[in-house]
């Protein structure tokens, strides 16, 4: 069973999505969280079994489908997707849990489930294809969540959702084909599996089109600036479950592909494009975090605070150091659980008052004490505060840029001051002060089921920020490779020069007398 | 004056003019029919004069299978053409927009 | 050992989870007996370290576990127990518990009790953290928990706008500094591959010195930060908004101080790069004599204090950067006691007169408050540094240095900031506890705090006085490590001269600041000559700067917020999106007029398709026969 662990992860939610339709509206919901309680034990199965000190792919699997053109079935994780898959489960079996009185329950509960799939798709993939199908496929369950249970403006928002992301991946497509091909004129076989094409050292200037073509896919997924306008309309209409599953898994497929594909492969061209990528993601950094702090809608200042940070990704991303890659992918997974909490507290007081403006509030801290202090907890995780999950990626993300450039970790660095600025703002408003509403009078404090879904949000991120190594070890062993891949491949000064050779000079001279003794 | 190839081709050439011009000009079906088989015409006088002059009967093979279907297309579209006119008591082009996108 | 070290670290942890239980329950008495007793347990445990360390022992060293490896980056929970991080554990440790103690009669009345100690409690934690951590990491995660405190403690009281206006204000501008900080530790994590005190320093010789330079920078543009030094300094006299055990305790006697700690901390990069020293110290003495003329004329009693602080931050700072750390370190212990005391006084007067803070307002409470008029009195005296009082032997000892490092110009601004401080000092006594009784006017009736409260002050009281015997051991257990020398002003003479000189300027000081408001007798209502004047305007809106940065930093920053949402994101970004989007659609809505479903029309089309084709056909096949002579003729033509 373990050898297909991969397979049934992906499939056991679509098949049980597809079982949903003969459930009873009445036990859905019961179906609905066993199905994701099992999936996400699975996937702690898989940590489980995971071997932690091997950097390459583990539970591989492999099934021809199209051998002709070497299009394949092929799935496998290593310490940079394995965590995000299980952030995947977890925020479906969360998400299912804390489902209030949604409409049409039954249908939410299979389009999420059917979500799964493609997430965890998405990051198991190994074969461009399937990863392709994984991809495009995602958009569907969030177009019908957006468009289904959305706020007024659903139809617009899902559409431009649904659009920009499709143009952005038609275009990574193109690289895709173009990359299989340059593959088969190199080799003479055709083949679209990831790791075949680590093994393909390209021309820079071949390169430099092919990271560009990628780059446009992921980056209207990351949202990276200036492609960022659809994610604050696609978390203003979204009901709470779709803005916590599309800010805590769908935004780090983007980051994840630049990992997978953008950096192992084009090795030259990221080194080349790193300054300006670096110069995008302080935009993002800074110019979205002012945009958050003018916000009147609690929702959008999240929303805009989640593009801040996946710029910090970015960065971390582009420093294309050990320190900086950890970083940016233990960021991913902090601030999947810091923004997905966000979420789900912004959804707790859309609940009760059916508003999201922050005028509405005031003096909520009077009134529910509980939820100003896990709303508190999860605030000073966003802002970054030592001993939370965030604390770590950033510091790890900003320590490996620092390595390429002084003045531009300066500048990225005023993330940490921007951040406490909205957010504390934000905070002010809506806890601090007198009730000034007769409506915020007899606020009910957080619920029994929103517990379930929020506490277990609020020990990991004070667990993983004080003790982040179970999960940065295996990111590390499996970054350690591919920056050494990176540094191997790569053809160009510049890139020898940024990317670090992690092999020590120490075997090289020992190398060296050796041939001298040789001769 | 010994009668050419050229000959043929250019009283093709103007058959399908004239032809070419009846298909855009025309608003009513059954003139933009016969339009339509000047058209083919045009072009079987075409196919069997090149295929004399280069003695290869492909060209007026061609011609047959070009009339006959031809000669099927009328016989199909006349049956539409005459269910319409029950159906809206009028064949005039302009009336017929049900394609409207 | 290591026993003692954990208990003295992790009982204030304990102390405010369990404190937490209850924050949002009616309450409790316990909780605040318990947090009492639990920080008193950490108080006993340090004591214990000291002795330790005092009696010659090794410093103790552990590490608890990893936090963050990565790459070559390792970063342990590591605590070391020096002779460094042992006296500003003491230090907190002893203020803390009293001011814990305190709090118990202080927020006695306030529905926030329990919250309170878990909060109080929470910052003795991250303060031992940070004074007790052995690397940088260990430090900054101390170093933002403070922050987080503050932030929780200034803004305690929540329902107040100006309360939480200044808790986001401090942790916004703390938030600047640790940005340096930040960049500090990672030049070097960069330069030296490691973040481990001991480890860093070993290498820092062996760098380039424009490297060193900026390490030093960073790291004291956080210790500005934390320390409030100019010029960001604006946030500590608005975190007075806090109750006052906290001012007591955080911006007075502990966190403020952590800037100072940094510095003696990494006293082994500093005495490295002199300049950068010199920078500091002239900061320092910039800072002591530009606080000091702001408390003159101030007219609230914890903002004048709080002045005081930042005067005496100055102090310290001018130590360490003249390279006597032992200096400064000292005259942050002595500076802890005594200050802690005047702000608790200051409680204790807030508490009689029903929060009011206008001592022009007040006047006689001698005669009902008679201990706290004794124990703000003496720590006054203190602050002043009159012999045989705690300042005297730290503040003058810093003079000295000064002058035996021969930096006579920042000797000078501090002698005459000693004046100044004396005179403030002596003028909030005065106006408090002398004179006639204003208060009456107002219709309140003052009492004395309770009496455990005193009681729980009484050490610090006690430490104020004597705090001075502690100067000789105290530089004994140091200079093992802190490269300490005394200061000898080679010529006894020049000594006393300057000794008694200091002590006579000084105490005419205190002199002229009791003749003139020990009998003063009406309120100030704005139209006196003297507070119209430049200077009086001048220093009494801080020099302007609070304006200054209202006006030309926050205003412009949050208009930009506004113009890059509703300008920049919405009608130039989200609009090209959406342009584009409409370019599509607009050319899908004008050629749909082409399918009018006319028949004759679409045949028209084909036509006009066909021929359009055929030209294209005919161009292509001549270009392809005379494509030699195309480029013939393109070459011509220069193409």
């Amino acid at each position: 069973m373990l050898d297909h662990i991969l397979s049934l992860l992906i499939f056991f939610p679509a098949l049980a999505a597809l079982f949903g339709f003969m459930i009873q509206k009445e036990s859905m919901r019961a179906y609905g969280i066993s199905v994701a309680a099992i999936e996400f034990a699975l996937s702690l199965w898989l940590w489980f079994a995971f071997d932690g000190n091997v950097a390459g792919m583990q539970f591989m699997e492999n099934l021809p489908l199209v051998p002709s053109f070497g299009i394949n079935y092929i799935l496998g994780v290593d310490g940079i997707s394995l965590f995000i898959i299980i952030l995947a489960a977890f925020f479906t079996m969360i998400g299912i849990a804390s489902l209030t009185d949604t409409p049409n329950v039954k249908n939410m509960i299979i389009t999420l489930l059917f979500l799964q799939m493609t997430m965890v798709g998405v990051f198991a993939a190994l074969d461009a294809i399937i990863f392709y199908i994984f991809w495009e496929l995602s958009l569907v369950p969030m177009l019908y969540i957006i468009g289904a249970w959305g706020g007024p403006l659903r139809i617009y928002a899902s559409i431009k959702f649904f659009l920009y992301t499709f143009a952005g991946s038609l275009v990574m497509l193109v690289g895709m084909l173009f990359m299989a091909y340059f593959y088969y004129q190199a080799t003479g076989v055709w083949s679209f599996a990831i790791l075949d094409w680590y093994r393909l050292i390209l021309p820079e200037s071949l390169q430099l089109w092919l990271f560009a073509a990628f780059f446009i896919g992921f980056a209207i997924k990351v949202p990276m600036f200036p492609f960022h306008t659809w994610l604050p309309y696609a978390h203003g209409q979204a009901p709470t479950i779709g803005s916590v599953i599309l800010a805590a898994i769908l935004l780090k497929m983007g980051t994840y592909a630049f990992i997978r594909f953008s950096l192992p492969m084009f090795p030259d061209a990221a080194a080349f494009f790193m300054v300006p990528i670096a110069i995008i993601a302080i935009i993002m950094i800074v110019y979205t975090a002012m945009v958050a702090y003018a916000q009147k809608d609690v929702k959008q200042v999240v929303a805009y605070s989640s593009i801040s940070h996946m710029g910090v990704i970015i960065l971390g991303t582009f420093a294309l150091n050990v320190e900086g890659i950890s970083g940016s992918i233990f960021l991913m997974i902090a601030h999947g659980v810091v923004s997905g909490a966000l979420f789900l507290l912004v959804g707790v007081i859309y609940d009760r008052r059916h508003t999201k403006m922050m005028s509405e509030f005031g003096g909520l801290a009077h009134v529910m004490p509980r939820y100003a202090t896990i709303f508190g907890v999860m605030l000073m995780a966003s802002v970054g505060m030592p001993l939370t999950i965030n604390f770590v990626g950033e510091f790890l993300s900003l320590l490996g840029f620092y390595q390429q450039s002084h003045i531009l970790t300066l500048l990225a660095g005023t993330a940490i001051i921007v951040g406490a600025i909205y957010m504390l703002a934000a905070y002010k408003k809506m806890f601090f002060g007198e009730v000034t509403k007769e409506e915020n009078k007899n606020l009910k404090d957080v619920n029994k089921r929103e517990w379930v879904a929020l506490l277990p949000l609020a020990v990991i991120t004070i667990w993983l920020g004080i003790y982040p190594n179970p999960v940065l070890a295996p990111i590390d062993n499996s970054v350690k490779s591919v920056v050494q891949l990176m540094h191997n491949k790569a053809t160009t000064e510049l890139a020898k020069d940024r990317i670090p050779n992690l092999v020590k000079p120490k075997v090289v001279i020992i190398e060296k007398t050796i041939i001298e003794e040789v001769h | 004056m010994e009668i050419g190839l050229n000959h043929y081709l250019v009283l093709s050439t103007i058959l399908f003019a004239i032809g070419l011009v009846g298909v855009m000009r025309r608003k009513n079906l059954l003139l933009l029919f016969f339009a339509t088989e000047i058209l083919l015409n045009a072009v079987n006088i075409a196919f069997a004069a090149i295929s004399h002059y280069y003695g290869d009967l492909t060209g007026q093979m061609f011609a047959f299978f070009v009339i006959a279907i031809a000669a099927s297309e009328v016989a199909v579209g006349l049956g539409l053409l005459i269910v319409w006119y029950k159906r809206h008591s009028s064949i005039d082009l302009d009336a017929l927009t049900t394609m409207k996108g | 050992m290591e026993k003692y070290l954990y208990i003295a670290l992790f009982a204030p942890l304990v102390s405010s989870l369990f404190s937490a239980l209850f924050t949002a329950t009616p309450k409790k008495l316990f909780t605040g007996i318990i947090a009492s007793v639990l920080i008193f347990t950490s108080f006993v445990a340090s004591t214990i370290l000291l002795l330790h360390i005092l009696k010659g022992g090794e410093p103790i060293h552990v590490t608890l576990m990893t936090w963050m490896a990565t790459g070559d980056l390792y970063i342990p929970f590591g605590f070391v127990v020096d002779q460094i991080s042992v006296t500003m554990m003491m230090v907190v440790t002893l203020v803390s518990t009293i001011v814990h103690i305190y709090s118990i009669g202080y927020m006695d009345h306030d529905k926030g009790f329990n919250r309170f100690f878990a909060w109080l409690s929470a910052f003795v934690f991250s303060m031992m953290i940070l004074v007790m951590s052995d690397n940088y990491a260990g430090l900054f995660i101390g170093w933002e928990g403070v922050g987080l405190c503050s932030w929780g403690l200034i803004g305690f009281w929540y329902h107040k706008e100006i309360a939480t206006w200044a808790s986001n204000e401090a942790f916004i501008m703390n938030r600047i500094a640790d940005l340096g900080m930040l960049i500090g530790i990672f030049l070097v994590y960069w330069n030296t591959g490691t973040l481990q005190y001991d480890e860093a320093f070993a290498l820092m010789p062996s760098l380039d010195s424009a490297t060193l330079t900026w390490i030093g920078i960073f790291l004291f543009i956080g210790a500005m930060g934390k320390s409030a030094q100019f010029p960001l300094h604006t946030w500590l006299a608005d975190a007075m908004e806090g109750p006052t055990p906290v001012s007591a305790l955080i911006h007075a006697a502990t966190m403020v101080t952590a800037g100072v700690y940094l510095v003696v901390r990494s006293n082994e990069l500093y005495s490295l790069i002199p300049n950068v020293g010199l920078f500091i110290a002239s900061l320092g003495a910039f800072v002591a004599l530009f606080a000091a003329s702001m408390a003159l004329v101030n007219r609230d009693m914890k903002r004048i204090i709080a002045y005081s602080t930042l005067s005496q931050l100055g102090y310290m700072f001018a130590a360490a950067g003249l390279g006597a750390y032992w200096v400064a370190l000292f005259h942050l212990m002595a500076h802890a006691f005594f200050k802690a005391l005047l702000f608790l006084g200051a409680g204790n007067v807030m508490h009689a007169m029903h929060d009011e803070l206008d001592p022009f307002k007040m006047g006689g409470l001698k005669k009902v408050m008679k201990w706290t008029w004794i124990m703000m009195t003496i720590a006054s005296l203190a602050l002043a540094g009159i012999f045989p009082f705690a300042g005297f032997f730290s503040k003058d000892t810093i003079l000295e240095a000064a002058f035996a490092e021969h930096h006579f110009v920042i000797y000078g601004v501090l002698l005459f900031t000693a004046g100044l401080t004396a005179f403030y000092s002596f003028r909030l006594v005065a106006l408090i506890f002398h004179g006639e009784e204003r208060y009456k006017i107002f219709g309140i009736h003052p009492h004395e705090a309770y009496r455990f409260m005193l009681i729980a002050m009484s050490p610090l009281l006690i430490l104020a006085m004597i705090a001075g015997v502690f100067q000789e051991p105290f530089f004994a257990m140091v200079e093992e490590i802190l490269s300490a020398h005394e200061y000898h002003i080679h010529s006894h003479t020049t000594l006393w001269i300057m000794l008694v000189g200091t002590q006579l300027f000084v105490a005419l000081a205190i002199l002229y600041a009791y003749k003139k408001y020990a009998t003063w007798s009406s309120v100030p209502d704005g139209t006196s000559p003297i507070e119209n004047s430049f200077f009086y305007k001048l220093l009494f809106n801080q020099y302007y700067i609070p304006y200054f940065y209202e006006t030309y930093i926050v205003k412009p920053y949050r208009e930009a917020s506004e113009l890059f949402w509703t300008k920049v994101d919405l009608k130039i970004v989200d609009a090209t999106v959406d342009g584009i989007a409409g370019i599509v659609y607009g050319t899908g809505e004008k050629t749909r007029q082409m399918q009018s479903g006319n028949l004759s029309t679409m045949l028209k089309w084909m036509v006009a398709g066909l021929v359009g084709l055929l030209f294209l056909a005919v161009a292509f096949g001549l270009a392809a026969r005379y494509s030699d002579e195309i480029i013939v003729f393109l070459s011509a033509l220069g193409v």
